[in-house]
């Protein structure tokens, strides 16, 4: 049995619907074609290849399979041998072993591919090298980690640490509010440039006048060329510009938590501490997964700042594939480093996901 | 006795609370106060050391240098050229998404907006060489390739809010319409749009501030272009008239002359931001 449908009834009505949603869909999608999903398509194609461009003329490159993402990914642990004296024994000094240098040992194996150290660790007497076959990538998401973890953690705790202290009204909590979306407004840029000026090596910057004014440093710092203090000055940078951001957000989620439940756990005699853990935290988690989620992804593409005070000095996963593609003029390597940084990104977010369970307050 | 060991509990939480505050507020505003000062200071008192706390022969010198500084002024046309357009773009496309997705019934309405929040995940870098290579085929000129690539950080975004938003207006504004003979594009048009005036507000300054931003793309997309640089590119290449050593007066002149008008915009409408940067994150 066919139902018939007059024109103008429901029927043409909806296919209008239809078809009027389609049409507005399209500019969205051609967008998202020529900006996203081509590109990705690209880069992963051109990552299986060894493809270059000079002198605005693109080299067309050959296929050549997993080449890219070896050089990239070729890890190894190797033991450091003794520096050995002319008699063939093992040289001591001070008690201690000498070790040859690292770096000369790695270049003198016959390996397919050459190895480079990423650093050497000290171990039940012995010394271990980690080579890889692109020491400075290896580096770089060694640094971007360590990056994103360190200012993840910091911008939560001081996030919530500010946003619990904004929440309780008090007068001048709407300028508190304004001066939180400060460091927010500044382009990333422009804050690298001010913290970069502020940190400078000499007395002529901020933190070595006032750390030495106030008795904590005997001399001067060089924070962006001692190698041990480059990430946690870019922690610092990107702690103040986001935090804000992780502050706004914990507020909000905040602010949906019913004043009676404090209230009724306060007449059953619980803590202010009892309160945070017991009612603020959990009824808080939808959010912190959320603002969690935001800032990982974030920071883990961290490509500003690093670009902006160290340049070629120490990267960061973004960075390194964008000298690779400017500077080295490499699109296949560059296209290889981007790839894993996506995976990488694809992969945090499930797990946060997961772990988090956020997939249950989507719509 | 008791209570006024109590009064004095409440007091110390007092002078606690106020402190932890004022601690708060000049960790937020300190990196300003300092580029403010630097920018007044002459360039003698800046490479001084011990640093001064404050200008002691306050000068405009810096801020005229930086206006009379071509490179920056053209970053600072070129920046509000791109980011005026992106953000007018954005908001065309994604109203017309955000009404189909947020009203229309059509097969496909959910993979659709899966599609489009997907790209949220999508780090620049990943598309950067793929990106570069598609503008250079179209031969597109610097300015209208930003514009168009940074769509795929706006667009997620103002699809995202303007499909919540169009979803809580009633239906039965667009039956009605449609009883009265209306087309559904025009009911759209005429009668929903203008409605949903305050999230258009509120997307369009996050994607302004996003594209006023940008870095990644600026930087790559005018290498061979220097001057269609974006304020972003000119700070962070900013050079003085002496070459040798950085300019960090004038740089700090510029940051605050980019920075100003973005301030004043963001106190200016700070409830509508702080209520579009909390979309989606918070149930409410």
């Amino acid at each position: 049995m066919t139902v018939k449908t007059k024109p103008g009834g429901p029927s043409a009505l909806a296919r209008s619907e239809e078809r009027t949603a389609l049409w507005l869909l399209i500019p969205s999608f051609l967008i998202i074609a020529i900006v996203a999903a081509y590109p990705l398509a690209r880069v992963v194609m051109s990552s299986f290849t060894n493809e270059r461009f000079a002198a605005g003329a693109e080299i067309r490159g050959e296929f050549v399979g997993l080449q890219n993402y070896r050089q990239l990914l070729s890890m190894m642990v190797l033991e450091v041998p003794q520096r050995l004296d002319a008699d063939g024994q093992p040289v001591v000094e001070n008690g201690q072993p000498v070790y040859e240098n690292a770096r000369l040992f790695l270049r003198r194996l016959d390996t397919e591919l050459r190895y480079d150290a990423v650093r050497t660790y000290d171990a039940f007497g012995t010394r271990y090298v980690l080579a890889a076959t692109s020491a400075d990538f290896i580096r770089a998401v060694w640094d971007t980690l360590a990056f994103t973890v360190a200012s993840v953690a910091l911008e939560t705790i001081l996030g919530m640490i500010i946003a619990l202290t904004l929440a309780t009204k008090f007068i001048g909590r709407g300028i508190m509010r304004a001066a939180m979306l400060v460091p927010w407004a500044i382009i990333t840029v422009v804050s690298a440039r001010i913290w970069e000026w502020m940190l400078q090596s000499t007395r002529a910057g901020f933190f070595n006048t006032f750390l030495t004014d106030i008795g904590l440093l005997d001399a001067p710092v060089a924070f962006f060329q001692t190698a041990s203090l480059q990430v946690p000055a870019m922690v610092m940078i990107d702690v103040w510009k986001t935090t804000p951001f992780m502050a706004l957000l914990l507020m909000a989620g905040l602010a949906t938590i019913p004043t009676e439940l404090y209230e009724a756990a306060e007449v059953d005699g619980a803590g202010p501490v009892r309160r945070f853990f017991s009612i603020t935290l959990p009824l808080l988690t939808p959010t912190l997964a959320v603002a969690l989620i935001f800032r990982t992804l974030d920071a883990l593409r961290v490509f500003d700042l690093f670009q902006v005070v160290y340049g070629e000095a120490r990267y960061s996963m973004a960075s390194y594939a964008y000298y690779q593609l400017i500077a080295s003029r490499n699109v296949g390597m560059s296209s290889a480093a981007s790839v894993i940084i996506f995976v990488m990104i694809f992969v945090f977010a499930i797990l946060y996901i997961r772990a988090l369970g956020v997939e249950r307050d989507g719509d | 006795m008791g209570t006024r060991r109590n009064n004095l509990l409440k007091v110390l939480g007092q002078v606690g609370f106020w402190a932890l505050i004022i601690v708060i507020f000049i960790y937020l505003i300190f990196p300003f106060y300092w580029a403010t000062i630097s920018a007044l200071k002459t360039q003698s008192e800046l490479i001084q050391t011990p640093a001064t706390y404050w200008p002691q022969e306050p000068t405009l010198r810096n801020f005229r240098a930086v206006f009379q500084n071509p490179g920056f002024l053209r970053g600072l046309g070129n920046s509000i050229v791109v980011a005026g357009s992106v953000t007018l773009l954005s908001l065309v496309v994604g109203s017309f998404a955000g009404f189909a997705l947020g009203k229309l019934r059509f097969r496909g309405r959910t993979p659709s907006l899966y599609v489009i929040l997907a790209m949220t995940m999508f780090p620049q870098i990943a598309v950067l060489a793929g990106l570069y290579a598609v503008i250079r085929v179209l031969g597109m000129p610097a300015l209208p390739s930003l514009v168009l690539s940074y769509m795929i950080f706006t667009l997620p975004f103002t699809v995202w809010v303007l499909t919540a938003f169009f979803k809580g207006l009633p239906v039965s504004l667009l039956q009605s319409a449609q009883v009265d003979g209306a087309s559904t594009f025009q009911t759209f048009w005429k009668i929903l749009l203008p409605l949903t005036a305050p999230a258009l507000v509120t997307t369009g300054l996050l994607a302004f501030i996003q594209a006023w931003n940008e870095y990644l793309f600026a930087l790559t997309f005018t290498t061979i272009s220097p001057a269609a640089r974006t304020v972003p590119v000119a700070m962070a290449l900013f050079a003085g008239e002496i070459a040798r050593e950085e300019p960090f007066g004038e740089i700090m002149a510029g940051a605050i002359v980019v920075t100003v008008p973005l301030i004043v915009l963001v106190m200016v409408f700070q409830n509508r931001i702080v209520a579009g940067l909390t979309a989606g994150a918070v149930k409410g």
